[in-house]
């Protein structure tokens, strides 16, 4: 499959030109930091919160209106039959959420006043972050025939990833309450708030999985959802 | 190019056929709405065909010069910006919004995307449907000139639309994809005229009354009898004289519906409302006119009759 760095910067600017103008969806990029407002001088918890909630309210939102608002115009159709590839639509359209979401979750960490120990692994882990959440909003706006019903769709994104850390506390009654360990967002939170007993490797490591075989997930069913459409 | 014939529901909504191609001209497909999707399905699936569906949506936020230049990145067209806006007469519009255009420029600027087809063959949904005239004259010059370089089908239901834009129209129907034929057309059109014109002043029939000429139409007609050799015409329950003979007006009348029913009587057999049966051989007509006229009709007519009316 042949990427061309034209073609995706077609794309990206054609994204954002439509992003941008369109409030509705892009009014999402506030919500960082609005939350960071009200975390401020929070302690490692909330800007853990933060970080989740806004990864699904943003990252994934952002991604999945854009890709079902190209479906309910025909337009990815369209974009089907010129010469970019799947590859360059969907490398373009995740640039831009990509670069939103870096920017805005920089912004929000700024604004809380939140210095990580170690820089390095934070910044990883935020780069896996986004590139999982743009992902799952990826499949979200495939599963969406319009941006109404990607809107819902993302519902289950936020409780079950940015909810996750909290099912822990129901690990005594519930046996199975302990996978929610090993969601990405736990692993997060477990990583900024317990360095010192987990380390950084292993949930660095868990995040890795995540970020690759949902990545895998969203490429296989757009290519095979864009064969039947 | 050929496509695969098409079953719904067990019937054969069309069979299997070569797409007619001509160097240079726009082809043009009319069919039913029905026959539209099935083919456009089955064109969809094949490779190097360009398809624009009707129901095609835009990026509504862009300026029509942001439309262009994405287009022209996407593709790598080498033309620029500014020449395909004169191209496509939208200077005016570069900096409006898509969504902020009228109607007919929206669905016109829609279309632009079949324009910048790298595909070989372009098939087009509805090209014309709810353009203006104007944008309908430019999308035809743009689609004109798009047919030198690539093979353009156009499929309509709209018969006026398909007769605007080109000369090479196929119907498609049950039985294939078929010429059709514009020129014999308009000449069997000329015929029927030819034929058909001089009767109309010609079957006036002219009848006298007190001195007057007074002219009838044929259908205005009851019954028309000879008495003592005077030919008399029976309109609403008047009687009028008339110069012409039986034999004449019969052969002037038959194209009518009138018919001879007696050597002395004709009649318009649109007015007749019942056959009486007197005996065996004798036979009345009575008409459907306000004072119930009654026609006597011959035994060796009635036989004439019967395989008229079938009966």
């Amino acid at each position: 499959m042949n990427i061309s760095i034209k073609r995706i910067r077609a794309i990206f600017m054609k994204d954002y030109k439509e992003f941008s103008r369109n409030y509705a969806v892009s009014i999402m990029v506030i919500f960082p930091l609005f939350f960071a407002f009200l975390f401020r001088d929070g302690g490692e918890v909330s800007i853990v919160f933060l970080l989740n909630v806004s990864f699904a309210m943003l990252t994934t939102f952002v991604q999945a209106c854009l890709i079902a608002e190209e479906k309910e115009k025909n337009t990815l159709r369209s974009l089907m039959m010129t010469p970019a590839s799947m590859l360059d639509v969907l490398l373009g359209k995740s640039a831009l959420v990509a670069v939103i979401s870096a920017i805005m979750m920089t912004l929000a960490v700024y604004i809380v006043g939140y210095t990580p120990t170690d820089i390095v692994p934070f910044v990883i882990s935020m780069v896996l972050s986004i590139v999982l959440y743009t992902a799952l909003g990826t499949i979200c706006g495939l599963y969406s025939k319009t941006v109404l019903e990607a809107s819902l769709a993302i519902f289950p994104v936020i409780i079950i990833f940015t909810m996750g850390p909290f099912g822990a506390a129901f690990e005594d009654k519930f046996a199975l309450a302990k996978l929610l360990e090993y969601l990405p967002s736990s692993q997060l939170q477990l990583m900024l708030t317990n360095t010192a007993e987990v380390g950084v490797v292993m949930p660095l490591m868990i995040m890795l999985v995540w970020a690759i075989v949902v990545t895998a997930i969203s490429f296989m069913l757009y290519k095979k959802r864009l064969m039947d459409a | 190019m050929h496509i695969e014939e098409r079953f719904e529901k067990g019937k054969r909504i069309f069979p299997s056929f070569e797409l007619v191609t001509v160097p240079n001209e726009i082809v043009v497909i009319q069919t039913n709405a029905q026959r539209k999707e099935l083919f456009l399905q089955a064109v969809q699936q094949q490779p190097d065909i360009h398809t624009y569906l009707s129901q095609q949506g835009e990026y509504e936020r862009l300026t029509v010069e942001e439309l262009l230049r994405f287009l022209i990145d996407l593709t790598g067209d080498p033309m620029s910006v500014q020449a395909w806006l004169e191209r496509c007469h939208l200077q005016a519009e570069r900096k409006t919004k898509i969504c902020n255009l009228i109607s007919s420029k929206q669905r016109y600027v829609r279309l632009l995307r079949v324009l910048f087809a790298t595909q070989s063959s372009i098939v087009i949904e509805e090209p014309f449907f709810y353009l203006d005239d104007e944008d309908r004259l430019y999308m035809k010059q743009l689609l004109s000139a798009l047919a030198q370089t690539k093979r353009v089908f156009i499929v309509t239901s709209n018969l006026e639309d398909a007769l605007m834009v080109s000369t090479h129209i196929y119907r498609l129907d049950a039985d294939g994809m078929k010429k059709f034929d514009i020129a014999d057309e308009e000449a069997v059109n000329e015929e029927v005229e030819v034929e058909e014109a001089p009767p109309i002043k010609f079957e006036k029939i002219s009848t006298r009354k007190n001195e007057k000429v007074i002219l009838f139409d044929p259908p205005e007609i009851d019954y028309i009898e000879s008495i003592e050799g005077s030919i008399v015409v029976h309109v609403g329950g008047e009687n009028y004289t008339c110069a012409m003979t039986l034999t004449e007006l019969e052969k002037r009348l038959q194209h009518y519906g009138f018919f001879r029913c007696h050597r002395s009587y004709i009649v318009n057999l649109q007015k007749v409302r019942e056959i009486i049966t007197w005996s065996k051989n004798s036979y009345s007509l009575r008409l459907h006119v306000h004072d119930d006229s009654v026609v006597p009709l011959s035994r060796t007519k009635l036989q004439e009759l019967k395989m008229l009316l079938n009966i």
